[in-house]
Order: C-alpha cells, then structure tokens, then sequence
C-alpha cells in the first residue's frame, strides 16, 4: 500500500511541472506587458528596463522560469493587484466557503443519487426506472446557472422561503476562527446562526449538486444492474442469506467501485461548476474571486487561483485512486 | 457443404442487417428518446436557418416608450415572449439566438475535434514516446477543471465570440485525442490491418482508409454529447459576461447575466433563455444517448 502511495505522489510531480509550465506561458502571453502594466503606458523606456532588470524579465525564458518555480516552491505566489495582499492569504479565506458549499453540495447528491440508482436498478423496467432515468437526463441537461436562477426564482423571490445571496444574514453577528459558517455557528453555540447559515446553503448545494446527482444515480443504477446478476448473489440468495444483508453487503460493496470514482471526478467538477453557482448567489469563495479577477484583469490571482483549483483537483483524483485499495483488495495486491 | 453452400448460410442468418449505417439509422428511429432528441435538435436547427424568416423584429431593434416605465412587460399577444430591459422582442432574440448557440457549439467542437483526431491517431498509431508525450500533455490539460480551463484561455485572448469558441473547443481536445487513441490501439492489432500491412500499404494509408472509418463510430457519439456540453460552457461563459462583447449580441448565455436583478418583477427574461437552452442542450444529449446505442455492435441487427 506504501509503495502505492509514494508511486502515485511520483506521479503527481510530472503533472505539477506541466501546470506551472503551461501557466507560466499562459501569463505571458496575456495581452500587455509587466512592465506597462505597473508603471502605465506612458512610462519611459529607462523605467522599462529598470523595472524589468528588478523582476528579471530581462533573463532567457527558461531562467525566468526556474525562478517562477523557485518562488512557488518558497510559497510566495504574487500579491493581488487590487487588494494589496497576498494572493495566498486571500484564497486560504475564501476557500473554506467553497469547500463548505462544494461538501454540501456532494452530501446532497450522494444521500440522494445513491438510494435512487439502487431502487432504480431493484425495479429495473418499473415507472420509478423510467423516471429516474429521464430525471437524470434533465439534470444533465440543465446548465447549473439557470437551474440556479430558477431555484432562486421560485424558492427565494416567489416563496420567500430561502434567502437569495450570501453565506449569512447581515443582522446575525458571530465570530468566524474557522471560516466554515457552519463550524463557527456551531462553536459560538448558536443554534439560530446555524440554522440560518444552513438556509443560504440549500439553494446554492442544490444547484451545484444537480449534475453529480444525474450522474452518480445513472452510474450507481448500471453497476448495481451489472452486479445483482453475478454468480456470488445468486449464491448469497440461495443459501438463504436475508435480502437485506445481500442488498447491503453483496450488491452495494460491490458496486461501490465505479461510484466511487464517479464522486471522485464529479467532485473536482464541483471546484468549476461553484464558479457560476456562486456568481448566482454572490456566494464570497472561490468562484466569485476567480470571476472579479477577470473582469479586473487581475492576473496574479487568476494565475494562482487556477493553479491551487488544479492542484486541489490532481489530489482530490489522488485520494479517489487511494479509496480504490480500501474498497478492492484486488488493487492493492497489484 | 459447399463453400457456396456456407455462403448462402450466412447471408440467410443476417437478413436485414444493411451497412453500418442504415443499420444504426433504423434503431435510431425505433429509440423513443432518440426521436424526441432528433425533433428537438431539428427545431432548432431550423429556427437558427429561418431566423430572418420566422422573426418579428430585428433582435437589436430597441424602443423603450415599450416598457411603459416598468420593467418588464411580460408575454402579450404583440410580443410572445414579453419585452426586454431595453424594449427589445424577446421572442426575436430568443429566434435569433438559436444562430449563436449552433454556431458556437458546433465550432467548438469542430475545433476540438479536428485536433484530438490529429493527436490522438498519431499518438494511437505511432507509439512509443510519441504517444507518452501526447498522453502526458492530455492529463495535463484534464487535471485542469474544462470550464476553468475555458476561462484561463479567454482571460488570455481576451473575451469575444471566437475567443469563447476558440476556449471550449480546447477545453475538449484532450477528451477527443484519448478517445480516438483508445479506438485506435483497439482497431490497430485487426486481422484487416495486418492484412493491408503485409501487402504493403502505406502506413498513412492504412491509418487514413483502414483504422480511422472502424475507429469513428465513438467518436461521433462523443461529438453529439460534447455539442451538448459545449453549448452548456459558451452559456456559461456568456453569463459570466466573457462572450460575445457587444451586449446587443442576442446570445442565451449573455441574455441572462442581468436578469437575476429583474426576478421580481420579469422572470420570463431568466426563465426564456434558459428553456431554449434546456432543451437545445437536452436534444443533443438524446440523440448522443441513441447514437451510443445504435451504433453499438454488439446489439447490431436487433431492434
């Protein structure tokens, strides 16, 4: 299993090399040069060469990028053109909102998708069948920002039952150590906060988890389909074994596999489907900070911004490769 | 038994089974979904032609003593689909629209397409270091979410109506350069392709007329669903404001970036440019979906 492990971390290494090389030419060719960009267009062509001497635009290509990696590799990742601060520092305060909608989002569709690919595949042909899978069709088939929209529609301004932007009401006042609203409701032991950040959450983790839902009921439904008929649960039916422990223990570890995987990429898509969720709800993580980037021309958190997404999604695929040795003792001999 | 005999034997046990193609038209007729997808698809397409025809109005043609100081008026028999922000036919834009979505969709994927095949076929029938390096690149640009993705290469070019085509038809160079190289290396080991190989074709040849026409049928199920999937992004990108910049561009995704303001009062404005998106978008997803079974060949001559 260690050995697993530390080959497929080798492998990650290559891949992070790849980004950093792909967005260090991706920064260069934006339009517009450093130099211009911090001392505008009418700046002399000594303050040009000055500037570019001090950052060391004036080195080959390959050099200025051994000195990028040196900079990544010492933490330092620029500094946000409009705040003034580091670029770091603000991703690592806007990322627990993502996570805390990415987790919410992922917990829906999996205690739903699940159950309804299992009953689905159990009444193989029934009307359940048939609906679930034109309802995993329509859900593939909705782009998540006009679901979005319809959501915020119909439950927030025609209903007025949920809130329509935001992580929290603005008249609810408590102290955030962690940044996960829901964590820090619970540690204030403030059940109304608590409450009242679970209502923002719904609307966004619907939208966000409409498409890992379509997708991991569709795919939990085939491999239970696959499964049911192999020879084991025939054999486990046989001797008697109560229906339920052969749905559980038979059936569903089995078809686990391909689940898992699924959730596993589905939930990497999540990172890029919560850039448009969040814009609907002017939700203040990942997504909303990558979008004001661009419309700012805010390239040094644009860079960054899409490296960290890139790295969170290579090692969340990482952990899913992991999970397979847990499930599949076949794959860990191997 | 003669070989004449064995022959006709055969020929008796397929009796319907045409080419490849009626064969997988014919299923696609009987697929319920696949019918419905096709009539979607068809409408669409049709509406995207017609447009000038069909139309009311001219989608850019504003007049704002329409709004009658509210915004804004809702379905009514003059205008359908009711009267935007700006006093513009909704309906028009909507018609109009449908000629951006094809468009950009079918570009994108033109794009994507034409270049994985390029990549995954020298990968898939080269080998060697050439297929690492090809692979390598691919997981590179997978690891990389494709919508994010799409918004790095626009933030790059700049945003626009080519530049979002141009970003989502990259964004799908890898999914088509893998799955043509998988194809490839299946169809590669054939007993047809040893065949033209030991009587001394052309390796371009062979590659070109032997394994690409075996190899394509994934392909074209991949292109149908990756329509869908593109039309999805360049709304995307359009709602974000990165597509096409002039904002009298009658694109569904850029149509609904200012209607959450307008809820309230005018949800027929984010609820109309969504629909027509669903359903483009649903079209292209059954017709894939029947495609994948059509050309299966393990259920060929049935259904």
């Amino acid at each position: 299993m260690l050995r697993f492990v530390v080959r497929r971390l080798l492998l990650l290494v290559p891949i992070l090399l790849g980004l950093s090389l792909l967005v260090f030419f991706w920064i260069r060719a934006l339009p517009g040069s450093p130099a211009t960009a911090l001392l505008g267009e009418r700046a002399t062509a000594q303050a040009i060469e000055a500037l570019n001497k001090q950052y060391g635009l004036d080195k080959p290509v390959h050099q200025q990028y051994f000195a990028y990696v040196k900079q990544l590799g010492s933490g330092n990742f620029g500094t946000s053109q409009t705040s003034r601060r580091p670029v770091f520092e603000e991703f690592k305060q806007r990322l627990p909102a993502t996570i805390e909608l990415a987790v919410s989002a992922m917990l829906f569709s999996v205690l739903i998708g699940v159950p309804l690919g299992f009953l689905a595949a159990k009444r193989y042909g029934s009307f359940f069948d048939q609906f679930s899978l034109v309802a995993s069709l329509l859900g593939i088939s909705i782009p998540i920002f006009v679901l979005a929209i319809i959501l915020k529609y119909v439950f927030a301004v025609k209903l007025g039952w949920l809130p329509t932007v935001g992580r929290m009401s603005v008249l609810i006042n408590i102290e955030h150590p962690t940044n996960f609203y829901t964590i820090d409701a619970l540690l204030a032991g403030d059940l109304e906060a608590f409450w009242d950040v679970i209502k923002h959450l719904i609307l966004p983790a619907i939208a966000l988890g409409s498409i890992p839902l379509a997708i991991i009921s569709r795919i939990t439904r085939a491999s239970v389909l696959d499964v049911q008929n192999e020879d084991y649960v025939r054999t486990a039916r046989a001797k008697g074994v109560p229906p339920r422990t052969v749905d559980g223990r038979h059936i569903l570890r089995n078809a686990l596999l391909p689940i898992v995987t699924i959730i596993g990429l589905q939930t990497g898509l999540l990172l890029s489907g919560a850039v448009l969720t969040e814009s609907v709800f002017a939700w203040p993580g990942i997504g909303t900070w990558l979008v004001e980037a661009i419309e700012a021309r805010n390239y040094p958190v644009l860079q960054a911004g899409i490296l960290f997404i890139a790295v969170i999604f290579v090692l969340v695929n990482l952990l899913v490769d992991l999970s397979y040795g847990l499930l599949n003792p076949r794959i860990r001999l191997s | 038994m003669s070989i004449a005999e064995l022959e006709s034997r055969e020929l008796q046990l397929e009796p319907s089974a045409g080419g490849l193609w009626s064969d997988a038209w014919r299923r696609l007729r009987h697929n319920r979904g696949a019918v419905i997808g096709l009539v979607l698809v068809g409408t669409f397409v049709f509406v995207a032609i017609f447009a000038p025809l069909i139309a009311p109005e001219d989608p850019r043609f504003q007049d704002l003593s329409r709004l009658g100081g509210s915004c804004c008026p809702g379905p009514s028999a003059d205008h359908w689909f009711g009267i935007d922000a700006l006093g513009r036919d909704e309906l028009s834009r909507i018609l109009y629209g449908a000629r951006y979505s094809l468009l950009i969709g079918v570009v994108s994927v033109a794009v994507g397409l034409s270049i994985g095949l390029v990549f995954g076929s020298i990968a898939g029938y080269v080998g060697g270091a050439v297929d690492s390096v090809i692979m390598r690149l691919t997981d590179i640009m997978l690891s990389i979410p494709g919508f994010l993705l799409a918004i790095g290469i626009v933030a790059m070019l700049g945003p626009g109506l080519i530049q979002i085509m141009i970003a989502v038809g990259v964004t799908q160079i890898p999914i088509f350069a893998r799955l043509i190289r998988g194809s490839i290396l299946a169809q590669r080991d054939n007993d047809f392709v040893l065949a033209a190989r030991s009587v001394g074709v052309p390796k371009r040849t062979i590659l070109s007329s032997h394994i690409l026409p075996n190899a394509i049928s994934p392909v074209i199920v991949q292109g149908t669903l990756a329509l869908a999937t593109a039309i999805i992004d360049v709304a995307g990108l359009g709602y974000l404001g990165l597509g096409p910049q002039d904002p009298s561009t009658p694109e569904w995704g850029t149509m609904l970036t200012d209607t959450t303001r307008y809820l309230q009062t005018a949800p027929h404005l984010a609820i109309i440019p969504g629909v027509a998106i669903i359903m483009s978008v649903l079209g292209f997803n059954l017709i894939g979906d029947g495609l994948r079974e059509a050309l299966d060949p393990k259920l060929r001559g049935r259904g």
